[in-house]
C-alpha cells in the first residue's frame, strides 16, 4: 500500500532515518571498525528501503529536512567543548589557522588537478573544489564559484564518509604527536563527520577539530569571490 | 519578593537538569544566529553566528556552563544523525554509480589523504616549534 498522505510520509521516513541511525550506531559500538561507521551504514539501509519502496530523494527530503536543519543548533552546540578548551585554544590558535590555509589550499589545489588528470570539467569539477568544507559553507562557496551547490553536498557528504574512515587510518600511519595535529586533520579533513569522529579520541581533539572546521568554513567563505575572479581568467 | 527568588532558583534548577529545555536554548539561538545573518546579509550560517554568541556570553560569563552543557553534549553525541538525509541525494544521482562516481570517489580519497597529511603535518610541525621555543 503506498502511502500517499504527506504527514505519513515525514512521520515515516523520519521514524525510518532514526530507526536505522540508532541499529547503525548500536552495530558499531558492538563492531568498531572504520567500514561500519554509522555515517556509511545508515544511508546504506535506507538507500536499500528507498529503493525497494520507489521513493524519490525529494519525496525524502520533504519529510526528513528537519534533521538537517538540527546541523544549526549542533554547530552553536560547539560553543560548550571550544569554550572548555580556551586556554589550548587560545595558545594555539596562530598555528591552527596556518592549518586551515594550507589545508584549504591543498584541498582545491587536489581537487583541481585530480579531476582535471580523470578528464573531469565544468560545473562537475568546479563543484569538487569545496568538498573539505561543512555543507552550508561548501554549498555557498560553490555558487559562488560557478559551481553546482547539489552536486557539492553530494560530494561533501562522500568526503565525509571518507575522510572519517580515512582518517582513522592516517592517524595510526603519521607520527603525530601533538592532540593539536590529530583534531586538525579530521577537522579539516572530513568537517563535521570527522569531528564526530575525532570525538571517538577525546574531547580536546573534538573541540579542535570542530574549531578547525568553523575555521575552515569562514576562511574559504571570505576567500570566494576572489577565488571566483581567478577562475574566470581574472589574474 | 520571596515568590520571585523562588521561582528564579526553581527555573535555574530545571535549565541546568533538563536536556530539552537546553535543546530549546541552543534553537533559540540559532534562530537568532538566522535572523542575524538573513539581516546584514551576512555570508555566515546561522549557526556561526549563534556559536559565537554562545562562546561571547560564555567568556563574559553572562551565562553558565551548566545551562547549556547537556544539551550541547547531546546534540555533538548524534550529529552523526543529522548528516544522514543529505546521503539520501545519491537516489537522484544514480549516473554515480558507474565509471564517473569511481572516478569521483578516486578524487575525493586521494584530495582527502593530501589535505589531511598537509594540514596534520603543518600543525604538528609548528606545534612541535612553538612548544620548544616556550622551553628556552
Amino acid at each position: 500500500m503506498p502511502l500517499t498522505n504527506p504527514l505519513a510520509l515525514a512521520v515515516f521516513w523520519s521514524a525510518a532515518t532514526i530507526a536505522c541511525y540508532f541499529v547503525a550506531r548500536q552495530i558499531y559500538r558492538r563492531w568498531p571498525r572504520w567500514y561500519l561507521s554509522p555515517l556509511a551504514v545508515t544511508p546504506a539501509l535506507l538507500l536499500a528501503l528507498a529503493t525497494i519502496l520507489h521513493t524519490r530523494y525529494g519525496e525524502y527530503m520533504r519529510g526528513t529536512h528537519w534533521i538537517v536543519l538540527m546541523l544549526g543548533p549542533a554547530t552553536v552546540a560547539f560553543a560548550v567543548p571550544i569554550y572548555e578548551q580556551r586556554k589550548v585554544i587560545r595558545r594555539h590558535w596562530p598555528v591552527l589557522l596556518l592549518g586551515v590555509v594550507i589545508g584549504s589550499a591543498t584541498a582545491m589545489a587536489s581537487a583541481w588537478a585530480m579531476a582535471s588528470a580523470l578528464g573531469l570539467s565544468g560545473a562537475l569539477r568546479l563543484s569538487l573544489l569545496p568538498r573539505s568544507m561543512s555543507t552550508p559553507f561548501a554549498m555557498s562557496v560553490s555558487g559562488d564559484i560557478g559551481g553546482s551547490p547539489d552536486l557539492t553536498a553530494v560530494f561533501v557528504m562522500m568526503t565525509g564518509i571518507c575522510g572519517a574512515a580515512l582518517g582513522e587510518l592516517m592517524l595510526n600511519w603519521l607520527p603525530l604527536r601533538s592532540t593539536l595535529a590529530r583534531g586538525a586533520l579530521l577537522g579539516m579533513g572530513a568537517h563535521g563527520a570527522g569531528t564526530a569522529k575525532a570525538r571517538e579520541f577525546g574531547e580536546e581533539e573534538g573541540s579542535i577539530a570542530g574549531l578547525v572546521m568553523v575555521f575552515a568554513g569562514l576562511l574559504n567563505v571570505l576567500a570566494a569571490p576572489i577565488l571566483a575572479y581567478g577562475l574566470k581568467g581574472g589574474f | 519578593m520571596m515568590f520571585s527568588r523562588k521561582a528564579v532558583i526553581r527555573t535555574r534548577y530545571a535549565f541546568r537538569h533538563s536536556r530539552l529545555l537546553q535543546l530549546g536554548v541552543l534553537m533559540g539561538f540559532w534562530c537568532f544566529g538566522q535572523a542575524i545573518a538573513e539581516t546584514f546579509r551576512l555570508p555566515a550560517p546561522g549557526g556561526v553566528i549563534g556559536l559565537a554568541a554562545v562562546l561571547a556570553l560564555l567568556l563574559a560569563r553572562r551565562i553558565s556552563l551548566s545551562s547549556v552543557r547537556l544539551g550541547a553534549e547531546m546534540l555533538l553525541a548524534e550529529m552523526l544523525l543529522f548528516f544522514v538525509p543529505s546521503v539520501m541525494a545519491l537516489l537522484d544521482h544514480t549516473e554515480f554509480l558507474g565509471v564517473l562516481g569511481l572516478k569521483l570517489l578516486v578524487v575525493i580519497l586521494t584530495g582527502t589523504l593530501c589535505v589531511m597529511a598537509a594540514t596534520a603535518l603543518t600543525v604538528d610541525l609548528c606545534a612541535r616549534w612553538t612548544m620548544r621555543h616556550a622551553a628556552d
